[in-house]
């Protein structure tokens, strides 16, 4: 080795020697040298030739290319983590997500996610490719499916409420929004559909309708129950008087006049035919047996404005509740408290419709001497103050189309459950009722 | 007691049935006086004598139930019959809770008022007695010295007079003194007579 060494640096030592001035020793001397020669060496090679100048533009690209695949594949890889991440969240989602491909003629679909089989009750080989509209089951308005189609046709969205039947025919109301998806050349490519169950809220709101109904219907029953026994009352009262002064003239008669007498007796007698239809009439329209059951008032009140607060709104006046927290509770009739309830609000909008500024109607609730009251309190035009002593008799009404029942059955409902109904003027303006109620006793079933 | 001197009131704001109502039990040999307003009859200076009251339930301002409280309130005991021309049950039930002796609907007989009114005045006759009763007995007390009340008392509660004795300090022969003396001026002839006297005119013992 150090032969083969030494033999290769004599060749090129007289070459190099010229250029070596200083006297060196012989060894720093030849280690210079071989310093110098691979110097030059590597220089030579660094010279660019035709070949070299092609193979380094080519490797150069392959470099590129080489980098930018890398690229690719990064951003191909975050493409498909966003894909993936997007599916994912698409199949989380509480509502049921659809796409229908819009280029073919049966409208039919290419995606769902799982929420929209849960609700359809179909499993995702069912839908897949099959026509949107089949899923709406037979019985489902053709009408809202034609709107749908019509929006579709139209490349437009659609929004609104269906009501569909799942596989097992079950009835469920579904938010529906549609929207068109466009690809690059501006062309309806697909449609994707947002669907919401808002089954349970729509039965919410039937039953707030319903409850409303049977409301009105016992109010208006109740109404004429009352009017009934109103009538009865005046009419028993003349009935009484020709009842009593036939039988005092017959007796003062005694013996004389048989024939007189004979006409008296008939007198009595119709007399008292009059009185049986009055009792049949009267039971005929007895009011149902009243449900006394243990209530809260906040509740009940909470309730019934409910029922109220779209008339509230749409008379833009404004119900405000000053409900006091946890008070006892009371043992009443839901429905005819209601009733009372109603009734109180129903004369202050009444009240309230003579162009006020302020169109409040303000329920308050508190406990005072183991009773609960209930104030009702508006901003409205106040009842004159001839017509106090008046305003829960019977008949006696200032409303131009009131019949004068509501606040005298108010009344009586309130005293039937052991409470007190009376009026007073706000000094600041407005009436304000108020009821009370007995707090229920802690024996009492 | 003669039904001339007896005193049908009547209250009911149908000034018809009022007229009706007393030419009917005028034939009948009572005496009757009417009023339209429950005000005008508390405000009327009641007789003696027996009487009951027909009232109408349902009166303006004042109506029968709130009557029936008043004179109860006033002390003013006179039986009620209840007459109403609307078929109201709880109300009747309220009234006759409240001690009313009968519930007529309108219109109603003259027998069946005539056999209502007659209850009422038994009623009201034993009312009338009680009360005289009641107020002789109050009237024996109030003759009873301090100390013979106190014995009087202590008796009625059922105490021996060896009791009474020990209890105040006083020998046995100083309580049936004053023992002897009480039954004298109470006018009771037993012991058991004495307590009866005690009750009715709602002496409580004191309590010990």
């Amino acid at each position: 080795m150090a032969n083969n060494k030494q033999s290769k640096l004599k060749i090129k030592v007289p070459a190099i020697s010229k250029k070596v001035k200083k006297p060196v020793s012989k060894n720093s001397a030849l280690k210079a040298e071989r310093r110098n020669l691979l110097r030059r060496a590597s220089d030579k090679d660094k010279t660019p030739t035709h070949l070299g100048k092609v193979l380094l533009q080519q490797s150069q690209d392959l470099k590129l290319k080489n980098r930018q695949i890398k690229k690719w594949v990064e951003r191909n890889d975050l493409a498909e983590e966003q894909v993936y991440i997007l599916t994912k969240a698409m199949e989380s989602a509480v509502d049921g997500i659809f796409l229908i491909d819009a280029q073919k003629q049966d409208y039919p679909i290419v995606y769902t996610n799982k929420s929209f089989q849960k609700m359809t009750g179909y499993t995702k080989n069912e839908i897949l490719g099959k026509n949107y509209f089949l899923l709406y089951g037979v019985d489902s308005d053709p009408l809202i499916i034609n709107k749908i189609k019509r929006a579709m046709r139209k490349g437009k969205s659609f929004i609104g409420e269906v009501l569909n039947f799942n596989k097992a025919g079950k009835k469920c109301w579904n938010s529906l929004r549609l929207s068109p998806v466009h690809d690059l050349m501006g062309e309806v490519s697909h449609y994707v559909g947002i669907k919401t169950d808002i089954t349970l809220m729509r039965q919410r709101e039937l039953k707030i309708e319903e409850q409303r109904h049977e409301l009105l219907h016992v109010t208006r029953v109740g109404k004429l129950a009352e009017f009934v026994s109103s009538l009865a009352h005046e009419i028993s009262q003349p009935l009484t008087a020709i009842l009593a002064y036939a039988q005092a003239a017959q007796r003062m008669l005694k013996s004389k006049e048989p024939k007189l007498k004979e006409a008296l007796e008939c007198i009595i007698n119709d007399d008292k035919r009059a009185a049986a239809v009055i009792q049949r009439l009267r039971s005929l329209l007895k009011k149902g047996v009243s449900e006394m059951k243990p209530l809260d008032i906040n509740t009940l009140i909470n309730d019934t404005v409910m029922l109220i607060a779209t008339d509230a709104a749409v008379r833009h006046d404004v119900l405000k509740l000053e409900l006091k927290n946890e008070l006892p509770l009371i043992c009443g009739d839901q429905i005819q408290l209601q009733q009372v309830i109603l009734n109180l609000i129903s004369n202050s909008f009444d009240a309230l419709d003579n162009g006020q500024q302020i169109r409040e109607i303000i329920i308050n609730t508190s406990v005072k001497d183991n009773m609960i009251i209930v104030e009702v309190r508006d901003t409205g035009c106040g009842i004159p103050v001839k017509n106090l002593p008046k305003l829960f008799t019977r008949f006696f009404t200032s409303k131009q189309d009131g019949l004068g029942m509501g606040l005298s059955i108010s009344r009586s409902i309130v005293e039937s459950h052991g409470g007190k109904l009376n009026v007073k003027n706000n000094p600041d303006g407005g009436a304000i009722f108020y009821f009370s109620l007995p707090i229920k006793q802690k024996a009492e079933v | 007691m003669t039904i001339g001197k007896t005193i049908i009131y009547v209250v009911d704001d149908d000034t018809s049935v009022c007229e009706a109502l007393k030419l009917l039990l005028e034939s009948h040999g009572f005496k009757v006086r009417t009023f339209t307003r429950a005000e005008d009859f508390l405000s009327y200076n009641h007789s003696k004598a027996a009487s009951c009251l027909i009232l109408d339930l349902s009166l303006p301002l004042m109506n029968g139930l709130d009557l029936q409280e008043t004179m109860k309130a006033q002390g003013l005991f006179i039986p009620i019959i209840f007459v109403s021309g609307h078929g109201d049950i709880p109300q009747s039930v309220k009234a006759m809770k409240a001690g009313a002796t009968d519930f007529l609907p309108k219109p109603f007989t003259q027998k069946d008022l005539l056999n209502a009114i007659d209850r009422a005045l038994v009623k009201n006759k034993n009312q009338i007695k009680r009360k005289s009763e009641i107020k002789k007995i109050l009237q024996r007390i109030k003759s009873l010295s301090p100390r013979e009340l106190e014995v009087f008392r202590l008796v009625a509660k059922g105490m021996l007079s060896k009791q009474i004795a020990y209890k105040r300090g006083v020998s046995l022969q100083t309580i049936k003194v004053h023992r002897g003396r009480v039954m004298n001026k109470m006018q009771a002839k037993t012991v058991t007579e004495l307590i009866r006297f005690a009750q009715k005119a709602g002496i409580t013992p004191p309590t010990v």
